[in-house]
């Protein structure tokens, strides 16, 4: 599984709602790579962007600050999943990556959370919402 | 009674405790630390000593000095006894560190009934760096009286302004500053031609033809803004700045001198060369690594210290003040006729 993690969990638990389970990919993004560091994580990024049929979290908490390569693999990233059903999350981890995410217009594509915990409430939430839609049809 | 006037631009190591006084949480809190604006960095075109000396001039002052701060205060006293010496009898003391529409005259007609040594003027936020200094104050400096405006003493009775006032070290009333002067609700006004209502542009701009510029906005001297870019409203992009292709910039101010790269989103903030202080987020991200923005190198002539100067003081007008200790070489002394 090298730097991702699965995480599951019951999703939606709202009463009458069928229970079902969410799983999530959790890759951390490193700080600073080298080029060989950076090519293995381009590839495992955008693996598990292709493969995943769940929603990827990438975390750059471990991450201080983007430099001008963390951008363009993310706008890859973005470009992958776009038009399909995929979701990825990103994790800024720091106020200063919060910013660049927003200069760089990426998370008005890509919703973009403080910490992981947030992150993985956003299907949660999201799974919640379908339920009411349901019993309120 | 003879009346002297001192402006201080604080220099760079005294910004840090100037922004520390303004908003101490706010540093704290900041991730990254804030980049140290100068004083004299323009507003809307605007040098931010103009309008004090447009008040000075009003009190029927023929010239000013101007210096810049430091933390060696002993300078400053020396200085200060040298005023005494030399006949003045009261000095104004302004410390550029804030924009503020003050009746200098009324402030002069306070001091001489409240028939303190010192006057501070302050308002609701504080002290605005502007003081009065009787020939007692003055002789006494070594003792008492710090050049940096010091907080007021009990016995000090500070002459309270209630006028329009803003600090022009702290990045957000800065931009409110800007958002004011554009929108008329302070006395300040953009430096450059009107093309529309609250819009408008330096000489030598350069806005390509599919350029959105939403009012109110100020493009700046010189400035080249790219195709697709929109700018605006409340936004103001200094002199020579390029803004390339579809970048948007609303609601901040970009400094002189700046580069912001292709396609990115400034939304509430300042930026000098690669350094974005988000006003939403508290942090300074540094956007030349990212490769969304930089410094423009500017001409050796334009780096010199105190080179808006230029502007409104042509050669022959100024005068250095060559004083002793020899220490206060560092620290020029120029004299400004109004």
């Amino acid at each position: 599984m090298g730097l991702c993690s699965l995480l599951r969990r019951v999703a939606a638990v709202a009463p009458g709602a069928a229970v079902k389970t969410v799983a999530w990919t959790v890759l951390p993004f490193p700080c600073g790579s080298s080029s060989a560091g950076r090519r293995a994580l381009r590839k495992e990024l955008l693996k598990a962007l292709r493969v995943s049929g769940s929603p990827v979290i990438v975390d750059f908490s471990g991450c201080r600050t983007l430099n001008h390569e963390d951008i363009d693999l993310l706008l890859e990233c973005v470009a992958e999943v776009a038009g399909r059903d995929t979701q990825v999350l990103f994790v800024a981890g720091s106020r200063v990556n919060r910013v660049l995410l927003e200069v760089t217009r990426i998370s008005s594509l890509v919703p973009v959370f403080n910490s992981v915990k947030e992150a993985l409430a956003y299907p949660q939430i999201a799974a919640e919402n379908d339920a009411e839609d349901r019993r309120a049809s | 009674m003879e009346l002297g006037a001192v402006v201080v631009v604080p220099a760079r190591e005294d910004l840090t405790t100037a922004m520390l006084e303004a908003q101490p949480h706010a540093l704290a809190a900041s991730e990254n630390r804030r980049p140290l604006y100068s004083s004299r960095m323009p507003i809307l075109g605007n040098d931010a000593l103009r309008p004090w000396m447009d008040c000075i001039r009003k009190l029927g002052l023929q010239s000013l000095w101007l210096t810049s701060g430091s933390r060696d205060t002993n300078v400053a006293r020396s200085a200060l006894a040298r005023f005494a010496r030399q006949g003045i009898e009261r000095l104004l003391v302004i410390k550029l560190k804030s924009y503020a529409e003050m009746d200098l005259a009324d402030l002069l007609r306070f001091h001489c009934e409240s028939r303190n040594p010192v006057t501070e003027a302050q308002d609701a936020r504080g002290q605005l760096g502007v003081c009065l200094l009787d020939h007692l104050a003055l002789q006494a400096t070594g003792e008492k009286y710090q050049f940096s405006c010091a907080p007021t003493d009990s016995g000090r009775t500070p002459y309270q302004f209630r006028g329009y006032a803003k600090r022009i070290l702290s990045a957000r009333e800065r931009q409110e500053l800007v958002g004011d002067a554009l929108t008329g609700a302070c006395a300040l006004r953009p430096l450059g031609t009107q093309i529309r209502e609250q819009v408008w542009i330096g000489d030598g701009a350069d806005l390509a033809s599919s350029v959105r510029v939403i009012g109110p906005t100020y493009i700046g001297a010189r400035t080249i803004v790219r195709a697709g870019a929109i700018i605006g409203p409340f936004a103001s992009v200094e002199h020579d700045c390029v803004v390339d292709c579809g970048t948007t910039v609303q609601r901040s101010t970009v400094l002189p001198h700046t580069y912001l790269g292709p396609g990115i989103l400034i939304r509430h903030g300042i930026v000098d060369g690669g350094q974005l202080e988000d006003l939403d987020w508290g942090t300074v991200a540094d956007l030349q690594p990212a490769g969304l923005g930089g410094r423009i190198q500017q001409h050796e002539s334009r780096r010199q210290a105190f080179s808006e100067i230029d502007v409104f003081s042509p050669p022959g007008r100024t005068t250095a003040w060559d004083f002793a200790p020899s220490s206060a070489a560092s620290q020029p002394w120029l004299q400004v006729q109004l």
